[in-house]
């Protein structure tokens, strides 16, 4: 397992069994993409006759019929209207107040830092209920300010405990520097210490995007009109239209999860952070 | 030792984790004597300032609907009516003495011990077989991890497909390897619906316990490990007596994390069969929506939901003490 000397026949074989054995793990795994891709891209004759072998025939119609017909190009946008703003609304609120908790004593800090990370421990399931009629009754159900709101609530409370780790890491002989040279609360804030973290608040651009595009449960409730209703619940709705139909919804499906590929082999690392520190969320 | 950048992920993921865990007061705290009061003052401000917007959303999206589901948990909300009547720990009874709940609630459990003890195993031998394999980590992590990320919709659609009943991959891998009699569909038979949703989530998180395995097993410390072999000790003794000790607490701690995931499973059951075929699968948040949305028992859904909380944050504390108390022995995190 941890062998020392590579030179070593035995161990060379070893190593090499592992990766076959890892190939093989990858391939298991990486199975449901391939049927998907395979699934997406056949003619619908072919998705009829043998609707689960793999690459058996290439065809784009299911892509144009899920874009089309079934409304992917309307959900793409919707999902970007929902998840742009509301990870924006997080990236800037929890920045603001991850300083403030970790870096400005003020009257009630603790008890309101404590406040906001409860998130973490509640699920949102807990609460949906009783905020759906809360929606209902503040006229914000079926709007994109209401249901970003609601998304940028859910991420507030990991989006603030992250910048606040960031910044308390910062050293405080800085801002004592930039206040012997003048600089005012404000200043030492924005053009000291935000510079200083803009790794941490990509991480958590990246990460925020990703749950708030991923996001079901929200849009699938107070969304009931469906008029911005964005790719995940379009797909669950699509399932329940025309279950037989499985090469549009293998489309549907691809549009769904491929800008969350891209962007997870692009930033693997911001997302891989996000996600980890995100772990207490459970 | 790999390679793998993975340490360059550890760290600040480390430091995030662990500051928030054992420091609950915010650590920076500026010497208050040397500050002249005007800069105190101005600190102040800005300080209610910044949190003020951050404060009103979490109050109003979070809070607010949390203190009205324990307000819903006492009347009986039909979701019209803006009068309910009060039924005191009616809904409580109600929910004790209905079957469903506890068939539900046993279903979790299942859930909470399979759904986190194999992410657990699997995490963590994948995780050994890469750290032996010195090469190539980065690419496993992004293969491994890449489960995790995907919405649960898509997720859950997909492997419907496997789990057909008619030329479905898992009854066609069943009956290549001489399993014939085996094959089902797997989602719409009473007995093994939940197992197969099951196996799909075991599938959607084990990349997330592998990649934080791999993680900490950069810190282990190897001379012990090569120590145990010169005195002895087999693959299988290393790692139990050795590595996994060492390990111990981000074992804990990713215990706790799926171990909370069990309780708030919702997303792919309900999308998967909807908590069906006639309940086989049903966990507390899927009974607790259809009885909220379908059935119009606004509040019985609500007190469903909210005992499902009551219950998962002991078994969360305790854990998170014992990991808490295990690091601090200085078994390395």
């Amino acid at each position: 397992m941890t062998g020392r000397r590579p030179g070593s026949g035995r161990r060379r074989r070893v190593l090499a069994g592992t990766h076959l054995l890892l190939i093989g793990l990858s391939a298991v795994t990486l199975f449901p993409l391939v049927l998907t891709i395979s699934t997406a891209l056949k003619t619908s004759q072919d998705v009829k006759v043998n609707p689960f072998g793999l690459f058996s025939s290439f065809s784009t119609e299911n892509l144009v019929t899920a874009w089309t017909v079934g409304n992917f190009s309307d959900y793409v946008v919707n999902s970007f209207l929902l998840s742009v703003p509301s990870t924006l609304l997080v990236l800037v609120l929890s920045t603001m107040g991850g300083y403030a908790f970790a870096r400005l004593p003020f009257r009630g800090r603790t008890v309101l830092f404590y406040l906001v990370i409860m998130g973490l421990l509640v699920p949102f399931f807990t609460y949906m209920i009783p905020l759906y009629f809360q929606l209902r009754a503040m006229g914000l159900l079926d709007s994109l300010l209401g249901v970003n709101l609601v998304l940028a609530s859910t991420e507030l409370s990991f989006g603030t405990f992250f910048m606040r780790a960031f910044f308390s890491d910062l050293p405080p002989e800085l801002d004592q520097a930039a206040r012997v040279d003048g600089a005012s609360e404000w200043q030492i804030f924005l053009r000291v210490m935000l510079p200083l973290v803009t790794s941490g608040i990509g991480a958590l651009a990246v990460f925020t995007f990703l749950k708030t595009w991923n996001n079901f449960l929200v849009p699938l409730l107070y969304i009931p009109s469906g008029r911005y209703r964005p790719l995940t619940t379009g797909l669950y709705l699509f399932v329940g239209g025309r279950s037989v139909d499985i090469g549009p919804l293998a489309a549907g499906t691809l549009i769904t999860i491929l800008p969350v590929i891209v962007l997870f082999v692009a930033l693997q690392r911001q997302v891989t952070q996000g996600f980890l520190s995100g772990a207490v969320k459970g | 030792m790999t390679t793998t950048p993975s340490t360059a992920v550890a760290p600040p993921h480390a430091s995030v984790w662990r500051r928030g865990r054992r420091r609950t007061t915010p650590s920076h705290q500026p010497p208050r004597s040397e500050l002249p009061p005007a800069t105190r003052r101005a600190q102040r401000r800005l300080g209610v300032l910044l949190v003020t917007p951050l404060v009103a959303i979490v109050a109003v999206f979070l809070l607010f609907p949390l203190v009205n589901a324990a307000y819903f948990m006492f009347v009986d909300f039909n979701g019209i009516d803006p009068n309910p009547p009060w039924v005191g720990l009616g809904n409580l009874t109600e929910l004790a003495q209905d079957p469903k709940v506890w068939t539900a609630l046993r279903h979790n459990i299942v859930w909470i011990i399979v759904g986190t003890m194999a992410p657990l195993i699997i995490g963590l031998w994948l995780a050994l077989l890469v750290w032996g394999a010195r090469s190539g980590g980065s690419a496993y992590r992004l293969i491994f991890f890449l489960p995790y990320v995907l919405p649960q919709v898509a997720i859950g659609i997909v492997w419907s497909w496997i789990y057909a009943p008619s030329r479905g991959w898992l009854n066609r891998a069943l009956e290549a390897v001489g399993l014939g009699s085996w094959t089902k569909g797997w989602l719409g038979d009473p007995d093994t619906a939940l197992y197969a949703v099951l196996a799909t989530a075991i599938w959607a998180t084990f990349g997330f316990v592998f990649v934080i395995f791999l993680a900490a097993l950069q810190n282990v410390d190897m001379d012990q490990v090569d120590a145990a072999r010169l005195d002895g000790a087999n693959a299988v003794q290393r790692v139990r007596y050795v590595i996994v000790p060492q390990i111990m607490p981000v074992f804990l701690t990713v215990a706790t994390i799926t171990l909370i995931g069990g309780f708030a499973v919702f997303d792919i059951v309900f999308v998967m069969t909807g908590g069906g075929p006639a309940g086989a699968s049903e966990v507390l948040g899927t009974y607790a929506y259809s009885s909220a949305f379908q059935l119009n028992r606004i509040s019985y859904g609500t007190t469903l939901a909210l005992i499902v909380t009551v219950v998962a944050i002991p078994f969360a504390i305790s854990l998170n003490r014992l990991q808490r108390r295990l690091s601090l022995e200085g078994m390395g995190a």
